[in-house]
């Protein structure tokens, strides 16, 4: 089967909407082959307060990305994100029956099932539960328990769950454009899918995707999944700080912060002024640069102190260190206060394999959508042995219970 | 999940047997009493008391005493309060054979009037002299019920305070704002009563059931530890899916918590949760995460769970806090909708009238007053203290009870209470932006730390158009240019009363002062995150400019 398959991704963000299309190869990579972003209105903090307003700017994102890779696009992977998004790990254990000791494949459905089975809000819904291994009789880091012999098989799960009505409104948005939502991933995950390789998971790796308006993290603790979640903080909010500083209209402090803002103020002489300029060029006044830095070191700070509050217990086991993606990972000096908040080693990174339109790839700020390509891959060839019966019905299931739920 | 299966008659040990009985003294603790007779939830001794015959005579409960039989003749005392003592301890003995041997004796009271304000401090002194521990329950009286009903009260309650374990005071203003503008005054006051009869069966409950994680009294107290500390009290049940969080929302929605803002400043707060046998420890963890969110970390939390087979499928949710009747204020004055009087018009009567007013009555009644300390000092003297464990706790109450005591006139009491309040924020305050900066253990970021604190300050009048002493008053105007100032004069232009005194003036100028310091991420500080759900995080709203949340520790 040397099928491909093209998927595309979604993502509504607080700063920008972006689809990206890309080539599924069978043989795991990816090919890029169209990118569209629109500026984002009407979304505050990664959740939709305005739908018409974020459903004309899909529009325009969704023809950039259909123009240049000349295909129609049908369905989407639609990532979200948001504060109400919460994880949490669950274990369930399974006792075989009497008679039988190897392991079976219903004996591990059994024990999915039984982890799955927590209970959260009723205004919840589930939107991944992710395998984190399986434990034999104790034996822990089981990856394939099928087969094998035992008594109690235990499943690991890592449950991330968000409030359904968010959810629903971001499918609901996106499917009156119209478009079909093929499956709704959190951002972060689908991001830590390019940004980490198997090594950087394997060692302990946090990732932090610090968007417009939300800060998502993932952290990976041998191999596995350990944490994950989202802080109601992001670029937008850095914005706001030198807007309410500086008293000068949001969108030109977004210009300042993106030109001339940085978390490093130590260095900087008292003096260095940088002149603040009006919409048509007319000097509005000069600030201290330290001063401009110095609000940006403050937001940044807090919003990695936000991060760390919620991981706090997994921290001490990252040897492959941090990784900053997300647009806001491109402010100057980040990673040194990033460094300085872990006390690990900082990595910035973009998504890394893939092919095609090279010039997005690296870019953090494409991450995510990049991610979510990768995503319906890896989806795909996690089940290589159910018939195409089985997995259309698994697929019908896994939708049912993510979007009519 | 993990479900408790616990039989709870293995807790019935000696502590099932504690006796409560419930006093309600005058017209307002007569109709509290009358609510929890026919609620009939409580297992206690239901006694009221009064000196008008015909109001008695409508009561429900079963011990009914007539207070001063042959003085008052079945007539009211008129809202006199030595009427109303003097009645009281005509009617002493049969006030003690009716309340004697019991364990907790809860007194429900309303402030203001004759026989409330009277008649408590004699019956609290009465039962305190059983060996019983008594608790408080009183209400202070409407601001539309004039302020020589509120200095009564005030007065009442400074003889109340060292007579009793536990006071659990209880705003009439406040709740009055929970029906709304056009309902008759009768329903404000039945609701106060429903109010109080809820909170008297709760605490009435967490005393006394035993319990999985167990609150005792001295929990209790300790939350209630606030000195001229107002009551906070919420209380939700529900059933059903989703009963946990249904419950904890109730529990937060009720008026004297104020959608659990005013939480933001407590010290010390009870969780009492409660279900039946079906209650389980994902749903307990989910109501406290969930309560987190509400509450600074810095707060004290005590925690209690108990599983009463009588709740089946119902859990209920207890919150107990008190605040600073200033901070109450200065919190209720910010809220828009509010119509409560503040703080600066509150204390004005009680200067004037309590310093014309105090000393007369005193010299009238002295004879009066010293049979009652006789009978104080007697008691405490007699008893051989009767269980070793009460012993402690009472010495401990005592401890607390006096605290905020003895000050010969009403005006200083107000004043000392502010200041206090003034001097307790910045200690607590003060840890915190060190520990905001603290956390960097190598020594390069050290000159971070001198520098950051000048020059966020330095900065702020240089970089804003009009130059400005008052950082408080910075703290306000920096906000979106277009609303932020006026508003925030207009709001409290209305407030200002007419000043004469000077002392009046500063107190006037401290409360606007705190008024602004307290208020907790007003809309203006939020930018265009205003319209959004707040991102809490250990009591802050985290879209309000982390630099402002920084000044404004710093300052305090």
């Amino acid at each position: 089967m040397a099928k491909s398959t093209i998927y595309a991704g979604l993502e509504i963000g607080t700063s920008k909407i972006c689809v990206v299309i890309g080539e599924a190869k069978r043989d795991g990579t990816i090919k890029i082959l169209g990118v569209g972003t629109a500026p984002s209105r009407g979304v505050r903090k990664g959740e939709i307060i305005d739908f018409a307003k974020v459903q004309t700017c899909l529009n325009d994102a969704l023809v950039r990305a259909e123009e240049p890779s000349d295909v129609m696009i049908r369905t989407v992977f639609l990532g979200v994100s948001g504060g109400h998004i919460e994880s949490m790990n669950s274990r369930g254990a399974w006792r075989l029956p009497e008679d039988q000791s190897e392991i079976t494949e219903d004996d591990v459905e059994e024990a999915k099932e039984i982890a799955r089975n927590v209970p959260i809000s009723q205004d919840n819904v589930f939107l991944h539960s992710v395998t984190r291994q399986y434990i034999v009789d104790g034996q822990e880091g089981v990856r394939h328990p099928i087969g094998r012999e035992g008594r109690i098989l235990e499943a690991d799960y890592h449950i991330i769950h968000g409030l359904r009505g968010r959810v629903q409104n971001a499918v609901k948005c996106v499917r009156e454009i119209p478009l079909e939502v093929e499956d709704v991933v959190f951002t972060a995950i689908a991001a830590a899918q390019v940004v980490l390789n198997r090594e950087a998971k394997a060692q302990g790796s946090l990732m932090i995707d610090i968007g417009g308006g939300t800060a998502d993290y993932v952290l990976y603790e041998d191999g596995m999944i350990a944490a994950s979640g989202c802080v109601p903080l992001g670029g937008d909010h850095i914005t706001q700080d030198i807007a309410m500083a500086l008293q000068i209209p949001h969108h030109r402090a977004e210009d300042v912060k993106v030109n001339d803002g940085s978390c490093l103020f130590d260095d900087i002489p008292p003096d260095e002024m940088l002149r603040i300029e009006d919409d048509n060029g007319f000097v509005l006044g000069e600030i201290e640069r330290a001063f401009l830095n110095e609000v940006i070191y403050l937001r940044t700070r807090e919003i990695l102190e936000q991060v760390k509050a919620r991981c706090q217990e997994h921290i001490g086991r990252l040897a492959a260190g941090v990784y900053l993606t997300g647009g806001t990972s491109l402010l100057k000096g980040i990673d040194v206060v990033a460094q300085d908040v872990f006390e690990r080693k900082v990595t910035r990174a973009g998504s890394a394999p893939v092919s095609g339109v090279t010039a997005t790839f690296e870019n953090p700020q494409f991450s995510a959508p990049i991610g979510l390509i990768r995503y319906a891959q890896i989806l795909d060839q996690e089940k290589p042995f159910m018939s195409p019966l089985k997995r259309l019905g698994r697929k019908m299931a896994d939708l049912l219970s993510v979007i009519v739920l | 999940m993990v479900e408790y299966h616990r039989n709870p008659q293995t807790e019935l040990t000696t502590q099932s047997q504690l006796k409560t009985c419930i006093v309600g003294i005058g017209g307002a603790g007569g109709s509290v009493l009358d609510r929890i007779t026919m609620d009939r939830t409580v297992d206690a001794t239901l006694v009221s008391m009064h000196t008008d015959i015909r109001v008695l005579s409508h009561s429900m409960s079963p011990v009914k005493i007539q207070l001063g039989v042959e003085l008052m003749r079945g007539v009211g005392a008129g809202g006199d309060p030595e009427l109303g003592r003097e009645a009281a301890l005509y009617s002493r003995e049969q006030i003690r054979t009716a309340i004697e041997g019991h364990d907790i004796i809860f007194i429900c009271v309303g402030l203001g009037g004759g026989t409330g304000s009277g008649a408590a401090p004699v019956v609290a002194e009465i039962a305190k002299s059983t060996g019983a521990l008594v608790f408080l329950t009183a209400t202070m009286p409407f601001s539309f019920e004039g302020k020589r009903r509120l200095s009564q009260a005030e007065d009442s309650l400074k003889q109340l305070q060292n007579r009793t374990d536990a006071l659990i005071l209880f705003e009439n203003n406040r709740m009055g704002e929970l029906t709304l503008p056009k309902d008759g005054i009768q329903k404000a006051f039945v609701q106060a009563d429903q109010l109080i009869a809820q909170s008297l069966r709760a605490v009435a409950t967490i005393v006394t059931t035993p319990g999985l994680v167990k609150l005792g009294l001295d929990d209790l107290t300790s939350a209630l530890s606030t000195s001229n500390g107002r009551c906070l009290f919420g209380f939700g049940e529900a059933r059903g899916q989703n009963r946990g969080s249904e419950a904890l929302k109730r529990a937060l929605k009720s008026p004297l918590i104020d959608q659990g803002r005013l939480l933001h400043q407590t010290k010390t707060l009870l969780v009492h949760i409660a279900g039946g046998d079906s209650l389980t420890l994902l749903e307990v963890d989910a109501i406290m995460k969930q309560l987190g969110k509400n509450v600074p970390d810095q707060t004290h939390i005590l925690f209690g769970v108990a599983v009463d087979p009588k709740l089946g499928e119902s859990v209920s949710v207890t919150l107990i806090s008190s605040l600073g009747l200033a901070q109450l204020n200065t919190i209720a004055a910010a809220a828009p909708p509010s119509e409560m009087l503040p703080l600066k018009e509150r204390s004005m009567p009680s200067m004037l009238s309590a310093v014309a007013a105090k000393p007369a009555p005193q010299a009238r009644h002295a004879p009066v007053a010293e049979p009652m300390d006789m009978l104080f000092g007697n008691e405490e003297l007699d008893q051989p203290a009767p269980q070793s464990v009460e012993a402690e706790q009472t010495d401990i109450f005592e401890e607390e009870a006096f605290v905020p005591e003895p000050e010969p006139i009403v005006v200083e009491d107000e004043i000392q209470v502010e200041e206090e309040v003034f001097e307790e924020l910045p200690q607590e305050e003060l840890e915190e932006p060190v520990a905001y900066l603290a956390p960097e253990p190598e020594p390069e970021p050290e000159p971070v730390k001198p520098t950051v604190r000048p020059r966020i300050e330095d900065f702020i009048p240089t970089t804003s158009p009009r130059s400005n002493t008052n950082l408080a008053s910075v703290v306000v105007r920096v906000p979106v240019p277009a609303s932020a100032p006026a508003p925030v004069v207009a709001e409290q232009a209305p407030f200002a009363p007419p000043l004469n005194s000077a002392a009046a003036k500063k107190l006037a100028v401290s409360a606007q002062e705190e008024q602004i310091a307290f208020r907790f991420g007003g809309d203006e500080d939020r930018g265009r995150f205003k319209n959004t759900e707040p991102a809490l995080a250990g009591g802050e709203d985290l879209d309000v400019p982390t630099w402002m949340r920084l000044k404004r520790k710093l300052k305090k």
